[in-house]
């Protein structure tokens, strides 16, 4: 017996709604036990990176870096990365650990690397108090793309200020007291930073134990640090950095810093080098502001009193241009280790030069794709007026992988920051799986 | 004479009555939809017009009426995220950066419907004023004023039912007048320890046309919290105050 036309339909429709229903109720389904804290964690990602140059043949650090090398005007390279992220949590602490390795290839090199990152024990005898020791990462300063006040960390590299970086061999702790009123927070962070042949050996001279520490003020809604570096292994130094933010879309900070008799080798075009030794005060200021179309907008003011003014650096550049001529003329020049050992120290430094603009627009969900971040991101030397335009598109929308694309445009007159570099514009993907 | 006194003055009684009952109600819907000092898991879910969704798992505690902390524990490249709000301040940590940064309530740590405010609610009776109170059949309507420029939305419009004192529908107004989004609370649920309140919370916007985000409370209960939890100092740590 077959049932009327209008009741399969009804059936199927309300078949149709159980399994809806059921597909509703399982939607939003959520339970809690599945994400209880473990005794050991490991994550990470796998990170597959190509990028393209066009390299800057008559630039100063294209010749120092490609000295009797074949001569280029175009570079690939390919990077494959893995960052393993993990606890353990034996007995009464936590053991952290954050590995990187690489594994790079381009037509000149082919190069790898497996770095510990990370590796730090740490108890917590009271909420209040942490005890830490192991190689650990301290960021201090409030600066996105620099940090004058980053006493006991390696430097950020202003193109990619989010990236992971490797630490440093440290014993350190936390204090922290929290009240009512006006002064809510204070938070203290001594660090002890030795330095041996085979400990910390790039941070400065060995034999010292680098005393550190950092005061954390949260003071009428606005964040405070004081930081301090004893003379050892580099010179002594201070300084202080601010946060607040000044509205539900508007954030300011700034950062300042004195490092005590510096010494600093300054060279002239004919390779005399002398050394300056003088207080140098560094500072940035900085905001960051969103739009009611959910425009981030970063900037940037940074006075870097370590780095070198336009003159200096013209003075440098035409040291390596004389120190070239010359090499080409007699097949010989006495200049040419001066000039590639200055590179590999302050003058070849990523921000090398005096004052500095940074300035970085990113749009969310643009043109309505939801995860998708188009950015544009302005580097400038005020001095000379040479910068770096990178515009960039990221995608975040698959599960656990991250898109990236970005094109970095030089530009600048010969002599100057970044008409000098290695190259002149570089493309660069990455896909980052994380897992 | 006295009459009119006596009538005069009721009248410039009435609406600070009025507002009284207001603020009565937000208190008890504060109250009710959680304890002063919690702690929970939630999963926020973010759906595209197109039916994908990406999802994210939050650790979250609350102490007193304005400091609430945050940790992602899932997707895996969020995972060790902790953001942290005291007030008016919120600040986001980042593993990979390595230090707490300033953020403010009307940018997303998700890239969701959801912002930080949202996500970092405190008691509304904490940044906002209950101006007036209209009864209608089922529910009271709450018309809420932001006390401060720094408060997320300007205004909002709260719809409450009127016997469990639990917030249905909410409203989130700009200064402009341009209603930014609507929040429905759903799935009422007893989490145990006289805990009974919505577990589903489900957001679309005018500005996010076909969009929609889903918030979903497990495990909510209450808590007691060493005040130096809620510090940027312990953002990096707080993955150990889980049990």
């Amino acid at each position: 017996m077959s049932r009327p036309p209008g009741s399969r339909v009804r059936c199927s429709l309300l078949l149709l709604m159980l399994a809806a229903h059921a597909a509703a109720a399982e939607e939003y389904s959520f339970d809690a036990s599945a994400f209880e804290k473990k005794p050991f964690e490991l994550g990470g990602y796998l990170q597959l990176k190509q990028e393209d140059f066009a390299l800057n043949r008559s630039g100063a650090f294209y010749k120092l870096g490609n000295l009797n090398r074949p001569q280029r005007d175009t570079l690939d390279r390919s990077t494959a990365t893995l960052e393993l992220i993990g606890k353990l949590r034996p007995g009464v602490g936590t053991f952290d650990f954050h590995t990187h390795s690489d594994l790079q290839r381009d037509q000149l090199a082919h190069d790898h690397s497996n770095v510990l990152y990370e590796g730090a024990y740490s108890i917590r005898p009271d909420p209040g108090v942490t005890l830490e020791a192991g190689k650990r990462t301290l960021r201090w300063g409030k600066g996105y793309a620099w940090n004058p006040i980053g006493f006991v960390e390696r430097a950020k590299d202003p193109n990619d200020p989010e990236l992971s970086r490797e630490g440093l061999v440290m014993a350190n702790s936390d204090l922290i007291i929290n009240r009512e009123g006006p002064l809510q927070t204070i938070a203290f962070t001594p660090v002890l930073l030795p330095v041996q042949s085979d400990i910390n050996r790039d941070f400065g001279a060995a034999g010292h134990l680098n005393p550190a520490g950092k005061l954390y003020l949260l003071y009428y809604d606005t964040d405070l640090d004081f930081a301090w570096q004893g003379k050892g292994s580099r010179p002594g130094r201070f300084g202080m950095d601010f946060s607040r933010n000044v509205g539900s879309n508007f954030e300011i900070h700034g950062e300042w810093a004195r490092i005590q008799q510096l010494a600093r080798p300054v060279t002239d075009s004919a390779g005399r080098i002398a050394t300056r030794t003088e207080n140098a005060t560094s500072y940035l200021l900085g905001l960051r502001y969103l739009t009611q179309t959910d425009t981030t907008y970063i900037a940037e003011y940074y006075r870097n009193g370590t780095g070198y003014s336009e003159q200096e650096a013209r003075e440098y550049y035409q040291l390596v241009d004389t120190a070239f001529a010359q090499l080409q003329q007699t097949g010989s020049s006495m200049l040419l280790p001066k000039a590639l050992s200055l590179s590999q120290g302050a003058y070849g430094r990523p921000n090398a030069g005096m004052d500095y603009l940074y300035f970085r627009a990113q749009q969310k969900d643009a043109l309505g794709v939801v995860y998708f971040q188009p950015s544009i991101t302005v580097m400038m030397n005020w001095q000379d007026r040479s910068y770096q335009l990178t515009p960039e598109l990221l995608y975040t929308g698959v599960k656990n992988l991250d898109l990236r694309l970005r094109l970095f445009l030089l530009q600048g007159a010969s002599l100057t920051d970044f008409g000098e570099k290695q190259n002149s514009r570089k493309l660069e993907f990455y896909a980052r799986y994380y897992f | 004479m006295k009459k009119l006194l006596c009538l005069g003055l009721f009248l410039i009684a009435l609406p600070a009555a009025a507002a009284m009952d207001a603020a009565q109600i937000l208190q008890k819907v504060d109250r009710n939809l959680e304890p002063e000092s919690y702690e929970t898991y939630r999963k926020l879910i973010d759906i595209q017009p197109d039916g994908s969704r990406k999802e994210y798992v939050l650790y979250t505690l609350k102490k007193g009426r304005d400091k609430v902390l945050a940790l992602f524990l899932s997707p895996p490249s969020d995972k060790g995220r902790a953001t942290l709000r005291i007030g008016d301040n919120m600040w986001l940590y980042l593993p990979d950066v390595g230090r707490p940064i300033r953020i403010t309530s009307l940018q997303s740590v998700t890239g969701s419907v959801f912002n930080n405010a949202d996500i970092l609610r405190i008691d509304y009776t904490s940044e906002y004023d209950a101006e007036s109170v209209e009864e209608q059949k089922d529910v009271y309507l709450l018309s809420l004023k932001a006390k401060t420029g720094e408060v997320a939305y300007d205004r909002l419009k709260m719809w409450v039912d009127k016997r469990a004192l639990l917030p249905v529908t909410i409203e989130a107004y700009a200064s402009s007048g341009l209603l930014l989004k609507t929040l429905h609370f759903k799935d009422v649920k007893d989490f145990g320890g006289g805990i009974k309140r919505p577990a589903t919370l489900e957001t679309d916007s005018p500005l996010y046309k076909g969009y929609k985000s889903v918030m979903l409370w497990s495990a909510l209960k209450k808590g007691s919290f060493p005040d130096e939890v809620f510090t940027l100092n312990y953002l990096p740590r707080v993955q150990e105050l889980r049990k």
